[in-house]
């Protein structure tokens, strides 16, 4: 951290007083993070949050993670498993020598104690559990996992840092761990709530040793100290890095892309793509339960508009309708040519052959995301203009997480997730999720596609699902955006992810 | 005296009970649900009723107050849902930085107004006075977040003067976190100053006008003597009332002035506990800044006799 004038002020004046400062020495090479705000807990499996699961990547580890190419590979297991023919049986084998943070060695025993905790806490393990047969431990280094129907996600799900399945010692394993423990290359040294998370350096960390690709492969733990300050305005965290005083900053406002262009001092890292905003749809009750309604909302949404009122700058975001991006294995247009219609004309004769009554479509979204509010604005001109009856409900996030769960209170919320590696591992089309989506045909097909495990199949089907979101509207993909996030000037070995990590980490 | 502060003392009792009971009532009308945005947004219903269950806010809400009083007698403010942690623990780390951050801008607003408002009284019409209230409008008028984030733009990102935000890492001693707070003290200052300073002029501006004055300058004494002596503490009472209200104000956490500049203070602490429903330390928050602001005002009082004999109690 750069030392401003007034923060070197006692050391001058202990100078001319002829006196030593007492104060303890810093760690070379420590690395100070500005992060969006504090994680909620320490305990990867029980948060879907991606603060919890930036910080929490570097002193949990999993068995399985993603490489640059978001394929899975291995990280506490020694390979990718072998898979019975039948795509029930996991053999999995577990690296020898791993050292946890309170001294103890892992083996089989931890992995299968935590395997089934997060079966039993982690909401993507529980979303799983029912397909599980059972864990168990075939040798001190191997587990199997039996399942009860093939499932292909699952690799997946195991090598995803939130709602992770991480590993701990069995010995504190519980439904609440207050200390928790993991294999990772840094471990908690100190924490002062809401000042900062300080990580020092594993020694008896012991990494892979393939190259470093994505979170795999190689860990080198090249900081000494990482420290995670929560910076919850974005614009104390530009200044924060234009100063000097972070070598990273997560999650900055658009309009300090200039400014960091320009700055000597840090560069923009661009995200591109980050994620998509969505429209997550009511399918349990209200005004969209009816399909014909729900067409006439798609072909109305000013798509371009809502955007460009969402981001201001091309540079932040891309008109584009299929549900992974350019360059993405799962990409595919299938049913994309009723993206971005923008005909309030011909959605307002389908609300007329629909027989709309003018119920209002009530849209629920929170300021705290200002991009969400601004696209629900443009959206509602649109929608007017065709002819539905919009009702805002514009309220805090908090309030928007509690309304959303009930499906009495609103038609549309509005929400963004980061484009995730593996399909399965958003619920959106899952019948049994907030939206409750369900129509036999996608049923099907998302049975399939969660249990076949030929990949060539599963692209197929998964056109066949993106084709199902577009032709029953099952949710609206608005575009995609990118995240804007600012490193120190010549700062290396950190990837541009929606999880970032440090452990490569230098500045040169 | 003693009956009067007994009395106040008692009143206070009153007071804190009352907010008590407004701030547990407030936070749990308000919509929004601390354990959803806890478990994050891919979390099911079911995964919130579980984490609730677990905290216990799925209780009657009557069990929760009955509850929440009778701890809050003992002195027990109940855990954070956030932290987990007491929330006596969590307000105690939050301490340093607001009183510091409190005095400091405190002593600046003073240092700004005071001299200001007496010589702007005393020239009362010149174009000191008339600067002296336009640029006291000017600071009132202007929000501090801006004032904030200028001064946090040019003087620290800029000039590197200051640091930029936070209270220092693992390593930061007891100085180094001091020199965190002089920028955001003098920003807090130069907002606060502009009260005061109204204040003050306005109550010279009454004193001088007096008899006593005129008679003490017939009396032949020197400029220096009647204004300081003789106006300065007779006009002190409204003064002390307006500097008293504002410490009460400053010590409740300068909210914005520390999202701003990243103080892991009180202010900092209250709006994160609203946005994450965190309802112990809201309640906890409010508790502790009431009985603040009911002591200082007694102090005031009491303050009030030691400048003017003639005031009894």
């Amino acid at each position: 951290m750069k030392k401003t004038l007034v923060l070197r002020l006692p050391a001058i004046a202990a100078l001319l007083a002829g006196t030593a400062l007492a104060a303890p020495v810093a760690a070379q090479a420590t690395l100070d993070v500005a992060i969006i705000g504090e994680a909620d807990t320490f305990d990867p499996m029980r948060s879907t949050k991606d603060v919890v699961s930036i910080v929490t990547q570097h002193f949990v580890e999993t068995l399985y993670t993603f490489d640059d190419s978001w394929a899975v590979a291995p990280l506490l297991a020694t390979a990718l498993p072998q898979i019975s023919d039948d795509g029930l049986t996991y053999t999995i084998g577990i690296r020898e020598g791993i050292t946890f943070h309170d001294g103890s060695t892992m083996d089989s025993a931890d992995v299968v104690a935590s395997l089934n905790r997060w079966l039993e806490v982690a909401t993507r393990g529980k979303g799983v559990a029912d397909k599980v047969a059972s864990v168990e431990a075939t040798g001190p280094h191997e587990v199997t996992i039996v399942m009860s129907e093939p499932y292909a996600p699952l690799l997946s799900l195991l090598a995803f840092s939130n709602s992770a399945a991480a590993i701990y010692p069995e010995e504190i394993i519980a439904d609440t761990i207050e200390t928790v423990v993991g294999t990772g290359p840094y471990r908690i040294a100190e924490h002062v709530p809401d000042q900062y998370l300080q990580l020092v350096r594993f020694d008896e960390y012991v990494s892979r040793d393939e190259p470093s690709s994505g979170a795999s492969g190689k860990r080198e733990q090249l900081p000494d100290e990482i420290r995670f300050v929560p910076v919850p305005d974005p614009n104390t965290r530009v200044e924060g890095l234009l100063s000097g005083q972070f070598v990273f900053a997560d999650g900055l406002p658009a309009e300090s892309f200039g400014r960091l262009e320009e700055s000597a001092a840090a560069d923009p890292m661009l995200l591109k793509p980050f994620g998509w905003p969505i429209f997550a749809i009511n399918h349990k009750e209200g005004l969209l339960t009816d399909k014909a309604i729900r067409l006439a909302l798609q072909a109305a949404l000013p798509i371009d508009d809502m955007l460009f009122a969402a981001f201001g700058d091309d540079n932040f975001f891309v008109v584009d309708g299929p549900l992974y991006p350019e360059g993405w294995s799962w990409r595919t247009d299938a049913g994309a040519e009723l993206y971005n219609q923008n005909d309030q004309k011909a959605a307002a004769g389908m609300l007329e052959d629909a027989g709309y009554d003018g119920t209002p479509l009530r849209i629920l979204t929170s300021r705290q995301y200002e991009f969400h509010f601004k696209m629900a604005e443009v959206a509602k001109q649109s929608l007017e203009a065709a002819g539905f009856t919009v009702e805002m409900d514009v309220v805090d996030w908090a309030t928007l997480g509690q309304r959303r769960d009930d499906p009495a209170l609103w038609d549309i919320y509005i929400t963004h997730s980061p484009f995730l590696p593996e399909p399965a591992l958003t619920s959106l089309y899952n019948p049994t999720s907030r939206l409750g989506w369900t129509q036999p045909e996608k049923d099907a097909i998302l049975a399939e596609f969660t249990t076949e495990t030929d990949e060539a199949k599963r692209m197929e089907l998964f056109g066949d699902l993106q084709r199902m979101v577009f032709e029953d509207v099952g949710f609206i993909k608005i575009g995609g955006f990118n995240a804007l996030m600012g490193t120190e000037k010549g700062l290396a070995g950190v990837p541009a992810t929606p999880w970032p990590f440090f452990w490569n980490a230098k500045v040169e | 005296m003693t009956r009067y502060i007994l009395k106040r003392i008692l009143g206070m009792i009153v007071v804190v009970f009352l907010v008590l009971t407004i701030a547990f009532v407030i936070v749990r009308l308000a919509p929004g649900d601390p354990a959803a945005l806890m478990l994050g947004p891919d979390a099911t219903p079911q995964d919130a009723a579980e984490l609730r269950a677990r905290l216990g806010l799925d209780r009657p809400i009557l069990v929760q107050y009955l509850t929440f009083i009778a701890n809050a007698a003992r002195g027990d403010l109940g855990s954070s849902i956030f932290f987990n942690q007491p929330v006596t623990q969590v307000l105690a780390g939050r301490a340093e930085p607001t009183i510091f951050l409190t005095l400091f801008s405190l002593m600046i607003s003073l240092v700004i107004a005071a001299p200001i408002g007496i010589y702007a009284a005393y020239r009362r019409g010149s174009w000191l006075d008339q600067s002296a209230i336009t640029v006291a409008m000017l600071a009132a008028s202007i929000p501090s977040f801006w004032t904030g984030l200028m001064f946090q733009r040019y003087l620290a990102t800029d000039l590197g003067w200051f640091p930029a935000s936070g209270y220092g890492g693992p390593d930061a001693g007891f100085l180094d976190r001091m020199g965190y707070l002089v920028l955001p003290s003098i920003v807090l200052g130069i907002v606060n100053s502009a009260l005061i300073l109204r204040f003050t002029r306005a109550s010279m501006l009454d004193i001088l006008g007096e008899d006593y004055i005129r008679t003490a300058r017939s009396k032949g004494m020197g400029e220096a003597r009647v204004v300081l002596r003789h106006a300065l503490k007779n006009a002190a009472i409204p003064i002390i009332t307006v500097v008293g209200l504002t410490f009460a104000l400053l010590v409740s956490g300068a909210v914005v002035t520390e999202r701003v500049f990243n103080i892991p203070g009180m202010g900092n602490l209250v709006v994160g506990a609203v946005l994450r429903r965190d309802y112990p330390v809201i309640q906890g928050t409010l508790i502790v800044v009431a009985t603040l602001y009911v002591i200082i005002n007694l102090a005031t009082d009491l303050l009030y006799l030691a400048v003017d004999k003639r005031v009894k109690y």
